[in-house]
């Protein structure tokens, strides 16, 4: 049987394992696939929870149902038989049912198996993109799939249409922005005003940052949406319980308080600011495609490992700036995600939601980095068009096709 | 059952019905809390070579496989020779020999391992002490082992130490890993 060129059905397997990441990007890439290139698309979720978080309107009590296009199925203990598809992708190396396993050796001819990594800008990633990881006691093969930011790697998320949009929404002040300044519940800020999200994990950093701006000449408007740093932000206030539409003010620096927002929203969110501060991977990304200065808050792991990711990021994307403002974006990201030794724990918070270490760096480091703003501006735009070249869900259905025409021969 | 992070140059295990040894396994940390080993294994029926990716925690049936304690004696390109005890000689391919290139000297005890009576590889201690030849000055005042710089050992072979090695120093080097441990 011949293989077709473009897989006809793809499975998505996601362990939602904590926050938003894992099932952001899953369910990007579920509708990216389903939506615009055609492929029926189950989404397989242990935790519906999260995903009816970013997909309002999600029934998290369902065994299954279509949302956007993708059927999501609930990922349960007892899972069902069920023909394989041709794609099988399991998202961060999470394990997949021993039948369906058994089920993928059995079919006539293995589906593509892909297991989708983490996001990293280190060396190591384009030596094991795409390599086979044959299983050691079945006939089947999964492949390792690498998301990264050059040209031997698998490349990032990125919607057909998404600097289209950006680009009306940036344009289109009058509709568009006002409405959306109109949906959190605020009017259009006046230019001078700097617009900043920050969207982050618990932030010894923080602290120092906010009094830079409630110091600042230029008055900060600061959108902080629902999650982890937003008890720390209410403390900075006095306020232990901050819920959204809070607002709090003190001397030139503005914060006010967003519900949680959803994939499409955030978007806006991050276009109609000037600087962003995202987390993790997948808002770390969107942040790239807004084509904004933006901040990234890594993912801590053990032994310091995440700040080895961080540098190699910022080596690659300090690597066409003057030498200041290469400066003053690792001088101020490395003040936002503190050494461990110095002034933050490994995991960010305690049990308390207490956050270990201190930081008074960030404060200074802010003022290096914001001067840099013009030049920011433009390298982030570039940035993003060179990104934009290495698109993951293409680089998945190539990837696919090279497989077919490999088994064929 | 033995982890991909266990497995080490020498090792065989049995990759579905096929009795694959380890040439070369690479550690790195990949997102959260996983990690993937690249490894580089030879098919031994077949003698073909491939490069693979697993996950740190999957897991193989290690083949168990035949020893014999020997000293390294001499390279003949592109074989390495071993002699044990009786003066029996044992050779293994320079491609076989994995990481344990960067640490053989003239009579280094090792283990050759064998499959189906040919020698295929060799195993070092886990743990080996070297002299540092050359590396740059040290760090004043940092004694934390944080701060990394590399560190050349007089087989040629570069590794990162801690700040605080200098020339002559002996350092501790986990051979699976080739990562310093301390000094020695």
């Amino acid at each position: 049987m011949k293989r077709a060129s473009r897989p006809q059905t793809c499975d998505i397997f996601c362990n939602v394992i904590d926050n938003y990441g894992d099932i952001g990007v899953c369910w990007r890439l579920a509708r990216q696939l389903a939506n615009e290139h055609g492929l029926a698309v189950r989404l397989w979720v242990d935790d519906l929870g999260s995903l009816a978080k970013l997909c309002p309107g999600a029934d998290a009590t369902l065994q299954s149902q279509h949302r956007r296009g993708v059927e999501v199925c609930l990922w349960s203990k007892n899972f069902p038989e069920v023909q394989p598809a041709e794609l099988v992708i399991e998202a961060f190396a999470c394990k997949l049912p021993q039948g369906y396993i058994e089920a993928m050796a059995a079919q006539q001819q293995n589906p593509v198996w892909v297991n989708l990594e983490y996001l990293s800008a280190e060396d190591w990633v384009e030596g094991c993109h795409k390599l086979p990881s044959p299983h050691p006691s079945l006939t089947l093969t999964k492949y390792f799939f690498f998301p990264g930011f050059t040209p031997k790697t698998g490349g990032l998320l990125l919607e057909r249409d998404l600097f289209a949009r950006r680009d009306a929404f940036l344009s289109d002040t009058l509709q568009q922005q006002q409405a959306f300044w109109r949906s959190i519940g605020m009017a259009m800020p006046s230019a001078e005003t700097l617009k900043i999200s920050l969207f982050a994990y618990e932030n010894a950093a923080l602290e120092s940052l906010f009094d830079a701006w409630a110091n600042g000449t230029q008055p900060v408007l600061c959108l902080v949406p629902e999650g982890r740093i937003l008890p720390q932000a209410g403390l900075y206030f006095d306020d232990d319980a901050p819920r959204a539409g809070g607002t709090y003010t003190r001397g030139n620096l503005q914060v006010r308080v967003l519900p949680f927002i959803e994939q499409e929203r955030y978007d806006e969110l991050l276009w109609a600011c000037d600087v962003n501060f995202v987390r993790g991977e997948d808002s770390f990304v969107r942040a790239q495609w807004a084509g904004r200065p933006f901040i990234w808050q890594i993912y801590p792991q053990h032994d310091a490992v995440h700040l080895k990711k961080l540098q190699a990021f910022l080596m690659l994307y300090s690597e066409q700036l003057s030498r200041s403002a290469s400066q003053a974006v690792e001088g101020f990201w490395q003040a936002w995600n503190p050494d461990g030794t110095t002034s933050h724990s490994t995991k960010p918070s305690n049990d308390n939601g207490q956050v270990a270490g201190y930081s008074t760096g960030s404060g200074q480091a802010w003022l290096s980095f914001v001067a840099a703003r013009g030049e920011l501006d433009s390298h982030a735009q570039h940035w993003a068009r060179l990104q934009a070249e290495n698109n993951l869900a293409l680089n998945l259905l190539d990837f696919f096709q090279e497989i077919g025409t490999m088994r064929a021969n | 059952m033995k982890i991909a992070q266990d497995l080490r140059a020498g090792n065989v295990i049995l990759v579905g019905t096929e009795p694959m040894v380890i040439l070369k396994a690479e550690y790195s940390r990949s997102g959260r809390n996983g990690s993937v080993v690249k490894m580089k294994m030879k098919n031994l029926l077949t003698e073909s070579a491939k490069e693979t990716v697993y996950s740190a925690d999957d897991k193989f049936e290690q083949i168990m496989l035949d020893r014999k304690e020997v000293n390294y004696s001499y390279f003949a390109d592109p074989m390495y020779v071993f002699m044990d005890g009786e003066y029996n000689q044992y050779e293994i391919e320079a491609e076989s020999m994995g990481d344990s290139i960067n640490y053989i000297e003239d009579n280094m005890p090792c283990e050759v391992v064998f499959y189906n009576e040919k020698a295929i590889s060799v195993e070092l201690p886990n743990t080996i002490v070297r002299e540092v030849i050359y590396t740059e000055p040290s760090v004043r005042g940092d004694t934390s082992g944080k701060v990394m710089k590399p560190a050349k050992i007089s087989t040629g072979f570069e590794l990162q130490v801690a700040a605080f090695v200098e020339i002559g120093d002996k350092i501790e080097i986990d051979t699976r890993t080739n990562e310093f441990k301390k000094r020695a």
